[in-house]
């Protein structure tokens, strides 16, 4: 079975103007360079779709076993004018850990 | 002031909301030298800077000036002296509503001081004559004069030096208007050190400390992703930071309250609402969250040592808000069987209503409640249309309130033309959008003051 990334890591999110932070944490230390490894920025674009209109970034953060995606464009105006019923982006990272873990 | 070689400081208050019993259980038994209060959201300004127009004595947090009042005289028995930013767009309004209220109790001496300099909606023009451009730094646009008619809010980001300076003349509690979340820990930190700006790594470890503990609970269990973990989240406690003059920090909590600090609470945090970790910029300067090192050193007790900074950035952040259209919404809901064949037809009928209302939009968003209303293109549509229920939620952004009220009277409408079992509870009126404009001002063109009031 294949195994997702909700399998080996956590994460917390919230909004950064439009941008969309997601911090996100290996829940053991020999999973961190799985989880990096998963974290493509390609791959997390395409699994967001239109809801990001930016780039995405991952920024490694090896001293706590994490990493940390910024959707750039990413809260579809910001939390004062989105249209979504998460404005603050709290719920949105969660959809992170769907991508697969080779 | 005197220097001493440790502070003990705990965080009241998250946000504007947030539950008060902590705050009190804190002051009570945390022995504390400082408790600090964030209250201000990027929406709060704008919503203070409405009641100010209403009324010229409003602008500041109504909660956070009753809760410095309802505190101040226990405060004063042990020694904690309170800072917040509960100011908002009037910190002066507050200081003097906390003074008032304080005489009537019979409080006098208490000492207030005010940190003001951050509202910058009168001098926008100003500045803009003195050459500074104010462009959009989301969009690139430098033209302001689009949105100049529709502002309503402009707060620069202030450091910590006001707080300093006002505890420097021994206020009891200080109250400022939009400064960096940060600020009301960063500022008690290096008043009771009695360190200034000039060492980047002690400043940015004060400002390491003061994100971990800025969201109250949120490094002690809140918002966690092991939630079936943490125990009593209704009686948490929040955090308290033992900051030492090298730097090191203890972040824990009071004992038997609910929740826990252990490394993964604070790592949680850590990344809470952040851009590049390799530079977390503030106005009191930049802190390399990749420095950061974290160590449980006890029951509830984690230690972050080894952090990393840069000097202070030449400019100062600052939202600018601005009227910008409505939204109208509605939320439908639907029972199985085929819950979402009955919303997806509904989805169609509203389509067919904003039709023959001639609703104007900017832009209409739909999203199946039980489906994809959190993750939208990211969560797959069910193989089966067999769950117990589905809603139908629906956003509208227009120009005017009147359009946006199509969307409510729209929804309403469904209520007998939609498909069998369309349930609606209560319909919700239009809500005014305000957009932000970041941008930045050179920090020398923002000069902060400090006022004291006592009472």
């Amino acid at each position: 079975m294949t195994r997702r990334l909700a399998d080996i890591a956590d994460v917390r999110s919230g909004d950064k103007g439009d941008n969309v932070s997601i911090g996100v944490l290996a829940r053991r230390p020999e999973d961190y360079g799985a989880m990096l490894a998963a974290l493509d920025p390609a791959r997390v674009r395409a699994l967001f779709g239109d809801w990001v209109r930016g780039h995405v970034e991952v920024h490694p953060m090896p001293n706590i076993d994490g990493a940390l995606v910024l959707l750039v464009g990413g809260l579809g105006g910001g939390a004062t004018s989105t249209l979504r019923f998460d404005q603050t982006a709290k719920a949105l990272g969660n959809a992170i850990l769907r991508l697969p873990v080779g | 002031m005197k220097r001493h070689d440790q502070v003990r400081i705990g965080c009241g208050s998250g946000f504007w909301g947030d539950a008060p019993d902590p705050a009190f259980e804190l002051l009570e038994h945390g022995k504390l030298d400082y408790l600090g209060f964030d209250y201000l959201a990027e929406l709060t300004m704008a919503l203070l800077q409405r009641l100010r127009a209403k009324d010229p004595e409003a602008g500041y947090v109504e909660d956070a000036v009753q809760t410095m009042v309802d505190m101040a005289p226990l405060a004063r028995r042990v020694g904690t002296r309170l800072v917040s930013n509960g100011g908002g767009v009037h910190p002066r309004a507050g200081a003097d509503a906390i003074a008032q209220r304080l005489a009537a109790k019979g409080e006098r001496g208490v000492r207030i001081g005010t940190v003001v300099g951050d509202d910058l909606l009168g001098r926008l023009d100003e500045l803009v004559a003195g050459g500074v451009p104010l462009a959009n730094s989301a969009t690139g646009s430098a033209d302001l004069a689009s949105i100049r008619s529709r502002i309503v809010c402009a707060n620069a980001y202030l450091g910590s030096e006001g707080i300093v300076e006002a505890l420097a003349q021994d206020a009891d509690i200080v109250i400022t208007g939009r400064v960096a979340d940060s600020a009301v820990f960063v500022g008690p930190i290096l008043a009771h050190l009695g360190v200034g700006y000039d060492d980047p790594d002690l400043v940015a470890a004060a400002i390491t400390a003061g994100h971990i503990a800025e969201c109250s609970s949120g490094c002690t269990g809140g918002m966690s992703s092991r939630f079936d973990e943490m125990e009593a989240m209704g009686r948490v406690g929040f955090p308290i930071l033992e900051f030492a003059r090298d730097g090191r920090c203890v972040v824990t909590k009071l004992p038997g309250t609910g929740g826990r600090v252990d490394a993964f609470t604070v790592k949680e945090h850590l990344v809470y609402e952040i851009g590049d970790p390799r530079g977390y910029p503030v106005p009191d300067g930049v802190a390399d969250f990749t420095s950061v090192r974290l160590q449980e050193v006890g029951a509830d007790r984690v230690e972050v040592s080894g952090v990393r900074g840069r000097p202070r950035p030449d400019q100062l952040k600052v939202l600018i808000g601005y009227a910008d259209g409505w939204i109208g919404e509605g939320l439908l809901m639907f029972p199985w069987p085929r819950a979402l064949a009955r919303a997806q037809k509904a989805r169609a009928t509203l389509l067919e209503r904003f039709d023959r209302l001639g609703l104007r939009a900017d832009a209409v968003e739909f999203s199946f409640v039980g489906v994809n209303a959190l993750h939208g293109p990211a969560a797959p549509m069910p193989e089966r249309d067999d769950a117990n229920e589905v809603g139908l939620r629906v956003a509208v952004r227009t120009r005017s309130r009147d359009e946006a009220d199509k969307v409510r009277r729209a929804c309403s409408q469904l209520w007998i033309m939609g498909p069998g079992g369309t349930s609606f509870g209560v319909p919700m009126k239009p809500r005014p959008i305000v957009s932000l404009w970041p941008t930045f001002v050179p920090r020398d063109l923002v000069p902060h003051r400090v006022e004291m009031v006592t009472s």
